[in-house]
């Protein structure tokens, strides 16, 4: 399976989009590709919303060693990216871009950690090995916030800045595919789907009220 | 009540107004202060509510912001997000110990109470004030009741960094809090809830107790929010207002500030008393005040009352110090200067009073009083006293004739020449016309003879007026104390008698003799009487007739007055008639005879009795100017011609003043009055003078006809006096022909008529009547001038005898 490595960047995403479907076209074998479009209550395309399919029959679940990195930047005061999807056991780095020091912390039950990131200094890597929702944010800076989904399985994406993903390569079977966004008392989407040969697709509607990735993501449209 | 005493009444006056002025300012001060003390207690109470309301603000702000930095608080975030229960309840009792809460809840997102160090409460439950969690305003100065408290909450939001609650802060609305809003504000607090039933309790108050209950029962009817109300105590009452606290939920929440009035009243209260102090004082001031100026008004009042009584009373010596420039002053001044014109005025009116301002003696009064002074004296020292009496002789013929400014004239030289005459004398005086009176004591009393004589001899010099000699008389009356009086009005009557007397024997002085007073008081009285009997018709005519010698007619007759005096019977003429003249009076005697006479003449000729009526005239008749007026109106009135009236005037009469007695005597005979010329040959006239009088009949005095059978001498006089008459043109009449022998002697020398007793005494108008029908009737029969010979008695004899 090939690593995605994706980035936060929604122009850098639909780039890559395109080429996941090229991938997707040339491995046919028993893959396929799931094609998802998740759209919010007005049917605005949804970006940064995170996509998994757990396989029913629980195959993957077991956390593979040699996961790649993962970085999640504190650029301007910001993480970067805002939302970040991972398998269980990944690790992640922070480098801190910023010239000034970054408290970050997590309360979240699947990972609780603190960490001092000083700028230009690198911190040892912190290793997501639960599965779950974890939201981090900064003492100094009370309004950096991002999001780390971990998950499970190999099979996870997030939209890109036209709400659309591709989950590459899934074996064809039966999935519970999660969506998830950051909204308050967001309950995730499950939705049983069959990856059959020829790839799947998938459009979700998700109530994404309330988020304040917009207004961090600086798309300017404020949740209703 | 009348106050009389103006010093009473300047110190009521002042002292009632400043009390009354007083009383005044106390009143409206007082007013005002109530109604001072009310506004700014009501005042109080609205800065009280907008301090109150910042205080609450304040507090909750206060809170606010320790809940906000609780909320960012990393350990305390880490523990609400990563703790359980117990936990958290732990970190929320810290936390809120520390910020000084009643206690805290964490609220999770959906509302639901996680932890509470608030409330008792273990029932997992929602948060009761969701409204708090969402709007950010209606936080802070929020009061709840929760747990059965009441509550300021504040609210929190924790962020991690994804809001994940909040903590709600309950700080406490306790007496502690109400005590710290009153030490701020001054003001009472309370904080009242009102529970479903509309029943009010108090949850938090500065006011202990059973203060409370008043409050809490006056809610009921409480006017609203806002205002400021009354609230009625059994005692002390206060103002209250009543702010209406936000808060959620049903119960009502409110607090109440009050002021008790008592206390806002308390620093006007001080004021007051200020005032009132000041008040007393004022009034002391004035009291004291106005008790000076009474008295520096009242008492120099009473001081000039003192000096104008003792003017009144006469004392004109002591006067008033003046020593202010004031009213009070001026009065003093004047009063001054009224006291000193006064007792000049006083002077010159007693000097006037005193003095004959016409001869510069003293006067009558000055001379009563000095006399009766002199008196006084002489009675305790012995000395002796003696006044004169001085009557001028000829003064008024003096004034009548040559008029008043010589009169004045006169009088004034006959003093000059008494005070010469008597310099020594107490007192000289002019009584009064001129009369003069001298008042001699002493030593000089000794000598009151040889003055009285001296002054005499000094007014026997002619008085000159203009070169006109004036020969004035006087006759002067000498009485002595104490032989003749023993006092001034006995004195001075007796001194009059004697000088009466001096002047009826032309004497020039006379002393007190006390046999003169019954004369004089017989002659004074007379004078009365001969008053009385002119007005008492006690007077008659009696006539006694002429008889003529060559024919036998009687044809005129001679008018003689009579007085029957009712008490003395006949009053002899010799008695009166000289008084008269004396005293003037005879003007009247004379103008009832004439006026008789004529009567009488008129009478007689409506009877058919031709007679002439010659009337006696007497110097003084003579000399009035008005005579020839009254005998012309008396004929013209009784209608009677003039011929038929004659004026016997006797010589000396006339000589007296021949050159007015001619003029007279001129304007009489225009008249055509005859005229008589008595008394011949007893007079000093001139031949000469006898010539140029107008007169028509000659009378030869009786004392001639009396001794002319007995007296060769006399009986040429008579001889020659009738020739005269003849040859002057004269009637000639005999007066006092007593016997035949007289008659027939003057019928023998050729006299025309004859008068006397021999023939007939004088008779009344009735008699006379009779005795000339009779005689005429007897003188027809025998047909010859009757000899009254033959007859033993002759005719008619008087009554009596005496001489007519």
């Amino acid at each position: 399976m090939p690593n995605l490595k994706t980035t936060a960047l929604p122009h850098s995403c639909a780039r890559y989009g395109v080429a996941l479907f090229a991938a997707l076209a040339w491995t046919t074998t028993l893959a396929a590709n799931l094609k998802v479009a998740v759209v919010d209550l007005h049917g605005r395309p949804l970006a940064e919303a995170v996509v998994y399919a757990i396989p029913a029959d629980d195959s993957a679940a077991a956390a593979p060693v040699g996961l790649p990195r993962v970085v999640i930047d504190q650029i301007h005061r910001t993480f970067v990216p805002l939302v970040t999807v991972i398998r269980t056991g990944t690790e992640v780095r922070f480098p801190n871009s910023d010239n000034i020091l970054h408290s970050i912390y997590s309360f979240s039950p699947a990972k609780v950690f603190t960490a001092k990131l000083y700028s230009g200094k690198a911190t040892s890597p912190v290793i997501f090995d639960k599965p779950g929702m974890v939201v981090l944010g900064c003492n100094i800076h009370d309004q950096m916030v991002a999001w780390v989904v971990v998950v499970d399985t190999p099979y996870f994406g997030k939209t890109g800045a036209d709400g659309a993903v591709e989950l590459k390569e899934l074996p064809v079977g039966n999935y519970q595919l999660r969506t998830w966004y950051p909204a308050p008392a967001f309950e995730p989407r499950v939705d049983p789907i069959h990856v059959a040969a020829d790839g799947a697709e998938l459009r979700i509607s998700l109530d994404s009220a309330g988020s304040p990735l917009p207004t961090l993501l600086g798309t300017g449209t404020a949740a209703p | 009540m009348h106050i009389r005493r103006l010093r009473t009444r300047i110190i009521l006056f002042f002292v009632a107004l400043v009390a009354l002025v007083q009383i005044a300012v106390l009143v409206l001060v007082n007013l005002a202060n109530l109604r001072n003390a009310h506004v700014k207690a009501a005042e109080d109470l609205v800065v009280g509510e907008r301090v109150f309301e910042r205080l609450v603000q304040q507090r909750a702000h206060e809170f606010d912001q320790a809940a906000r930095v609780l909320a960012s608080d990393f350990a305390f975030r880490e523990v609400i997000a990563t703790g359980d229960t117990a936990t958290i309840d732990s970190a929320l009792a810290n936390h809120g110990k520390r910020i000084g809460a009643a206690g805290m809840l964490f609220i999770g997102q959906d509302g639901r109470v996680v932890g509470d160090t608030l409330t008792q409460s273990i029932v997992p439950r929602s948060f009761e004030y969701p409204a708090l969690l969402g709007s950010p305003a209606a936080r802070g100065s929020t009061v709840v009741l929760l747990g059965g408290q009441a509550l300021q909450l504040v609210v929190a939001p924790v962020l991690s960094p994804l809001p994940i609650g909040w903590i709600v802060v309950g700080v406490p609305v306790d007496d502690g809090f109400a005590r710290d809003l009153r030490q701020l504000t001054s003001l009472e607090v309370s904080f009242l809830a009102e529970d479903d039933a509309g029943r009010w309790r108090s949850l938090a108050s500065t006011l202990v107790g059973a203060e409370q209950q008043p409050l809490l029962d006056h809610m009921a009817k409480w006017s609203g929010s806002g205002r400021t109300d009354v609230v009625r105590t059994g005692g002390d009452d206060f103002q209250a207002r009543m702010i209406t606290l936000e808060s959620v939920g049903r119960a009502k929440v409110v607090a109440v500030l009050d002021r008790s009035l008592a206390s806002a009243i308390a620093s006007f209260d001080k004021l007051r008393a200020t005032l009132v102090a000041l008040a007393i004082a004022s009034l002391l001031v004035s009291i004291g005040g106005s008790v000076a100026i009474a008295a520096n008004i009242a008492r120099p009042l009473s001081e000039l009352a003192e000096t104008a009584m003792r003017i009144e009373q006469g004392d004109y010596s002591t006067g008033v110090e003046v020593s202010r420039a004031d009213e009070v002053g001026r009065l003093a001044s004047s009063l001054n200067h009224m006291r000193e014109s006064i007792s000049e005025r006083e002077a010159r009116i007693l000097r006037l009073a005193y003095h004959d301002t016409l001869t510069n003696l003293a006067n009558r009064s000055k001379f009563s009083e000095q006399l009766a002074l002199v008196i006084g004296e002489a009675a305790s020292s012995r000395a002796g006293v003696a006044i004169l009496m001085m009557d001028l002789d000829r003064f008024k013929y003096v004034n009548d004739t040559l008029g008043h400014s010589v009169g004045d004239h006169v009088l004034r030289e006959v003093g000059a020449r008494l005070v010469r005459e008597a310099p020594d004398s107490a007192c000289i005086a002019r009584l009064g016309g001129d009369e003069f009176a001298v008042l001699l004591r002493g030593a000089a009393f000794a000598g009151a003879t040889e003055t009285a004589l001296r002054i005499n001899k000094s007014l026997e010099q002619p008085i000159f007026y203009r070169d006109q000699p004036l020969d004035v008389g006087a006759s002067i009356g000498l009485a002595r104390y104490p032989e003749h009086g023993h006092d001034a009005s006995t004195l001075v009557r007796n001194a009059d008698i004697a000088m009466y007397v001096a002047k009826r024997d032309k004497s020039g002085l006379a002393i007190y003799d006390p046999a003169y007073d019954s004369t004089q008081r017989q002659h004074l009285s007379l004078l009365g009487e001969l008053r009385q009997a002119v007005d008492g018709k006690q007077l008659r005519l009696h006539y006694q007739p002429k008889v003529s010698l060559s024919s036998a007619t009687v044809s005129a007759v001679e008018a003689l007055l009579r007085w029957y005096h009712p008490q003395r019977g006949q009053v002899s003429p010799a008695e009166f008639i000289p008084f008269a003249e004396q005293t003037g009076y005879i003007k009247v005697l004379t103008h009832w005879v004439l006026e008789e006479a004529v009567r009488q003449c008129a009478e007689w000729l409506r009877e058919e009795i031709r007679l002439q009526i010659s009337v006696n005239i007497s110097v003084r008749d003579l000399m009035s100017r008005d005579l020839p007026e009254v005998i012309a109106e008396l004929l013209r009135v009784h209608d009677v011609p003039p011929a038929l009236l004659c004026l016997e005037i006797t010589e000396s009469g006339f000589m007296e003043d021949p050159v007015h007695a001619q003029k007279v005597l001129d304007r009489l005979h225009a008249l055509g009055l005859k005229l008589s010329i008595d008394d011949y040959g007893t007079g000093y006239s001139s031949l000469s003078y006898i010539m140029k009088l107008p007169v028509q009949e000659l009378k030869i005095d009786r004392s001639f006809i009396l001794r002319m059978a007995e007296d060769a001498d006399i009986s040429t006089i008579v001889r020659s006096t009738i020739d005269l008459g003849h040859n002057l043109g004269l009637k000639v009449v005999a007066e006092g022909v007593e016997d035949l022998q007289g008659w027939n002697l003057l019928a023998r020398l050729g006299c025309d008529e004859a008068q006397g007793y021999y023939m007939s005494p004088p008779l009344e108008a009735e008699a006379l009547k009779t005795w000339i029908r009779s005689y005429h009737e007897s003188t027809a029969a025998e047909s010859a001038p009757v000899a009254f010979g033959g007859r033993a008695e002759g005719p008619r004899l008087a009554e009596g005898g005496g001489r007519s």
